[in-house]
């Protein structure tokens, strides 16, 4: 049995596989199929301050070895999950990482405030390419990744800050460098691309949001090569996403960089793809003579040219 | 809720562009009438598909599909014997009330196959009379399953097969004649449901609905299959419905 647990701003993860954004919920539904406290934690639903309703459907497309989506952010509000999901959550052991969006600065300052000290992390959604007033916004310019990072992190005294670092930018390495001025105590990348799938009977987008975030087994060599370019840039530890379908698909990202890793789009393919990753990273590890999988990380030799 | 690892038994055409693929499950499965499986196809389909469950007979379960796109494509083409990952059953189904004896199934197109589930839960404890409609000659198919209801009428829109109606209108046809049943089940494209909805409404009749949506994770977590509720609210058709009281969902 290899040690498969990290160390992420001080929080200990029973292992490195993080359940994705926005494609776990808040646990509950993954629960009634396995028990979630044994994958080492999860990002909640893109949480706001008021609920909201989301955006039309369609919300989804299949494009071959990825998919789009375009949900817009449907939540029930960061006060319904502070009292009806938090606790359940919290006690099913593991680590409970809130997902966090806003339209202003001040939005996401005071998103922070209600959680700080209530959940492990909470990770800034600066990236979400669904919703056309702030999220996105925040996230293209270093400048406002700087800025949007500082205020949140002026909201939180007791709780570490993961910044979310969107891919459809110039150079996401300067981003992340921002974020890492900014205050943020880690990184992760990448959010979804920004995509669109045509229905030619139609016409028409499949999506009714037109655009969709683009997700999945295909985005995986893109997603690898950022991690690795932001790790190299940056101090503060990485966690990297972006078609994590296996467990030899995460230790990629680790070798890239990753500290630790997450599954989004997987478990639609295969409800039971998170804890078979973490079989698979042990597995993988006693083959290998690896005692512990934090020895992965960085562990990425380039090629001499 | 399982994901099961089930064998193809038969995959067969049973209608124009209509198949039938039948599961051996590992076990028996406990499914209420209207459930639905989400089917893993594989390959670089990264979504599964989500079918209504038609027939189940001890460890087999039927589901009978529309060749649409690629992914039904490729399922059209497993062979017996393919294993395929089927979680199941998912949705809430449909439940017919103790006091509610004449039971109406309006089904269109594809949405027959969600009320074969119910005719058979229900076939000999309700008194069931069911108004199915198809496009056209080729597209008709389920007579067997819905001749055993107590009374059925199958139309066409061209009028090839049956009276050129849809089945909206053959059942207030019916409901003209006195035919007033207690519930209403139904399952169709949303125009049909619609018109539908109108006829139960101005005739008082409660009425079930159950709606297809494109779906992410089909349990509820993704939050992408949502449909509008009356009260403003959104619900998810994977896991709050598919089925929905016609009265609370805007259709």
């Amino acid at each position: 049995m290899a040690n498969l647990s990290v160390n992420l701003c001080g929080i200990q993860l029973k292992n490195p596989v993080i359940a994705a954004s926005g494609t776990f919920g808040f646990g509950r539904e993954y629960n009634e199929l396995y028990d979630i406290g044994t994958i080492g934690g999860v990002s909640t639903k893109g949480l706001t301050l008021e609920p909201r309703l989301g955006n039309p459907t369609p919300r989804i497309a299949e494009s071959r070895g990825v998919i789009l989506n375009a949900v817009g952010l449907q939540n029930p509000g960061v006060e319904h999950f502070i009292s009806y999901d938090l606790d359940w959550l919290k006690s099913t052991g593991t680590a409970v990482i809130a997902n966090v969006a806003g339209k202003t600065l001040d939005d996401y300052k005071n998103i922070c405030a209600k959680l700080d000290g209530l959940v492990d992390m909470v990770e800034l959604n600066i990236s979400c390419p669904n919703v056309r007033s702030g999220g996105m916004a925040f996230g293209i310019k270093p400048e406002t990744v700087e800025e949007v990072t500082r205020y949140a992190k002026s909201g939180l005294k007791n709780t570490p800050l993961m910044v979310k670092l969107s891919p459809n930018v110039e150079s996401i390495a300067t981003n992340a460098l921002a974020a890492q001025k900014g205050g943020a105590d880690c990184v992760s990348l990448i959010n979804t691309l920004t995509g669109m799938a045509i229905d030619i009977e139609r016409r028409k987008p499949i999506i009714a949001n037109n655009t969709g975030g683009v997700s999945g087994a295909g985005v995986k060599p893109i997603a690898v090569r950022m991690v690795y370019e932001v790790a190299q840039a940056v101090e503060i530890p990485v966690v990297g996403m972006g078609g994590i379908t296996c467990a030899e698909d995460a230790i990629e990202f680790l070798m890239a960089g990753a500290t630790a890793v997450q599954v989004g789009t997987a478990n639609f393919t295969d409800p039971y793809a998170m804890p078979k990753i973490v079989k698979g990273l042990n597995d993988w590890c006693d083959k290998h003579g690896v005692e512990s999988v934090s020895e992965l990380t960085g562990a990425l030799q380039l090629n001499q040219r | 809720m399982r994901d099961y690892e089930a064998v193809i038994v038969e995959n067969k055409q049973i209608a124009d562009n209509i198949f039938s693929v039948t599961f051996r499950l590992s076990e028996t499965a406990s499914v209420r009438c209207g459930q639905f499986g989400n089917i893993a196809v594989g390959g670089t389909h990264l979504l599964r598909r989500p079918i209504a469950i038609c027939k189940v007979d001890g460890n087999q379960v039927t589901f009978c599909y529309q060749v649409k796109g690629e992914g039904t494509q490729k399922l059209k083409t497993m062979e017996a014997g393919t294993r395929v990952n089927v979680l199941m059953p998912l949705g809430n189904g449909f439940f017919v009330d103790e006091k509610e004896t004449k039971v109406a199934l309006v089904g269109g197109g594809v949405g027959i196959f969600p009320l074969i589930s119910v005719l058979r839960e229900y076939l000999g404890r309700k008194e069931i009379s069911a108004y199915i409609g198809f496009r056209n000659k080729g597209a008709v198919c389920g007579l067997e399953e819905f001749e055993k209801a107590d009374k059925f009428v199958a139309v066409t829109d061209d009028g090839s097969y049956g009276e050129k109606m849809n089945s909206v209108q053959a059942f207030a046809e019916d409901l003209k004649k006195g035919n007033r049943p207690d519930v209403v089940l139904s399952c169709g494209p949303t125009l049909m449901l619609r018109a539908l909805k109108k006829v139960v409404e101005e005739e008082n009749i409660p009425c079930y609905v159950s709606l297809e949506e494109r779906m992410g994770c089909g349990i509820g977590a993704c939050l992408v299959c949502v449909c509008n509720l009356t009260n403003g609210e959104h619900a998810r058709v994977c896991k709050d419905g598919p089925v929905f009281n016609a009265n609370e969902v805007v259709l």
